[in-house]
């Protein structure tokens, strides 16, 4: 019964999150390598990918601080976090860093500056949403129910 | 129906499989059937497509058994049949990237290792090596995929001349002359790469993250393609 209403939470949590462009098909892609034989793969993954984003975006936050601003190396930063971030699905995380990228290729360091704002927000937002249908797939998994990943 | 195993050394013949279509018949005659070597196994008529597609799934040995009830859908059976203990190494410099396309990769059954840059890629391709296949991205600090791509064509051409480009004695050609298949990873298809891939000797590419259907067309170039056994 209480399996049964976790299971349901979650297929309205994950739908919503594909509807409000956070995940793409990728995130499926993610889901379906996750088997009996490797159970934890989405949130290994996923977590790297938290790790992984925030080292960069501090990165990015010093590069735009420094005296002269090397463009090449923040433009290969956030080359990284889009990258990972089609990796994983995180679909508008992905689209702020293109548009950051068309940026650098200006050297605007005031339109940089509000693009690091607008990808740490992203990241931010589908941060909080992963983290909470990883606990919705925990609950479930605490409560006797099959992973719904 | 013919069915010929086609190895890697040559083929040989094996039995067709036999299957037995039946309108009214028994567990127990369906049991009896398959003991007494007379069929493989029954489908039950009126035929059904899905049926015979599963039944002939099952006899032959492709694909993988189902697992938490999900259907495996059918171009897995093929990179499976590509990729299936095929020794790949991946090379990114994002660990993130190189645990979804190492996942990816082993979920068809590759053995799969990973490399984090040009010159860790270098190291692992030092001839003689094990590997089948390297799947290389392209914009990496340091040493970029085209670079390290260069560099083991390089360390391959010098050793094949010093080869001289023997045949092994028993005709098989696995390693008679070392050429790795390299593809580049890319998720910026679009800009005309695919020039400055194979000028430096890549053998194509793949989009990054791997869709199945272009993986397959990619892989395929280079992997023929092997019947599984059921295990």
């Amino acid at each position: 019964m209480e399996v049964d209403q976790l299971q349901r939470t979650f297929h309205h949590y994950h739908a919503s999150l594909f509807n409000e462009g956070f995940l793409d098909e990728q995130f499926v892609q993610l889901q379906q390598l996750q088997d009996e034989s490797n159970p934890g793969f989405v949130v290994e993954v996923v977590s790297l990918f938290f790790e992984d984003s925030e080292r960069l975006l501090n990165d990015l936050s010093k590069a735009l601080d420094q005296e002269n601003v090397d463009f090449r190396k923040i433009d290969a930063h956030v080359h990284q976090l889009k990258g990972s971030s089609s990796s994983i699905g995180a679909q508008r995380v992905r689209d702020a860093c293109i548009a950051f990228r068309n940026f650098c290729d200006e050297r605007n360091i005031e339109a940089c500056l509000k693009c690091l704002q607008q990808v740490r927000q992203e990241y931010l937002l589908v941060k909080t949403k992963l983290e909470a249908l990883l606990r919705l797939e925990q609950q479930i998994v605490a409560a006797g129910g099959a992973s719904p990943m | 129906m013919q069915i010929s195993n086609w190895g890697q050394n040559g083929h040989s013949y094996k039995m067709p499989k036999m299957i037995l279509l039946a309108t009214n018949i028994t567990v127990a005659e369906t049991e009896k059937a398959k003991a007494a070597g007379f069929a493989d196994t029954v489908i039950m008529k009126p035929l059904r497509a899905s049926m015979v597609a599963a039944c002939l799934q099952q006899v032959l040995g492709l694909g993988r058994k189902p697992q938490n009830g999900r259907d495996v859908p059918n171009k897995c059976t093929g990179l499976r049949g590509l990729l299936c203990g095929k020794k790949i190494l991946v090379v990114d410099d994002n660990i993130v990237n190189r645990r979804v396309a190492a996942g990816a990769l082993k979920k068809f059954g590759a053995d799969v290792q990973c490399a984090e840059s040009g010159q860790e890629a270098l190291k692992w391709l030092q001839l003689p090596h094990e590997f089948d296949a390297c799947f290389m991205d392209i914009q990496m600090p340091e040493m970029d995929g085209f670079e390290a791509t260069r560099l083991i064509r390089e360390m391959e051409n010098k050793v094949n001349t010093q080869m001289n480009g023997g045949c092994m004695a028993d005709g098989t050609t696995k390693k008679n002359e070392w050429h790795i298949p390299i593809l580049a990873m890319t998720a910026d298809v679009i800009h005309a790469t695919l020039d400055k891939c194979l000028k430096c000797g890549m053998d194509g590419y793949v989009s990054k993250p791997f869709q199945e259907k272009s993986l397959y067309q990619a892989v395929a170039k280079f992997f023929e393609s092997k019947p599984i056994s059921n295990s």
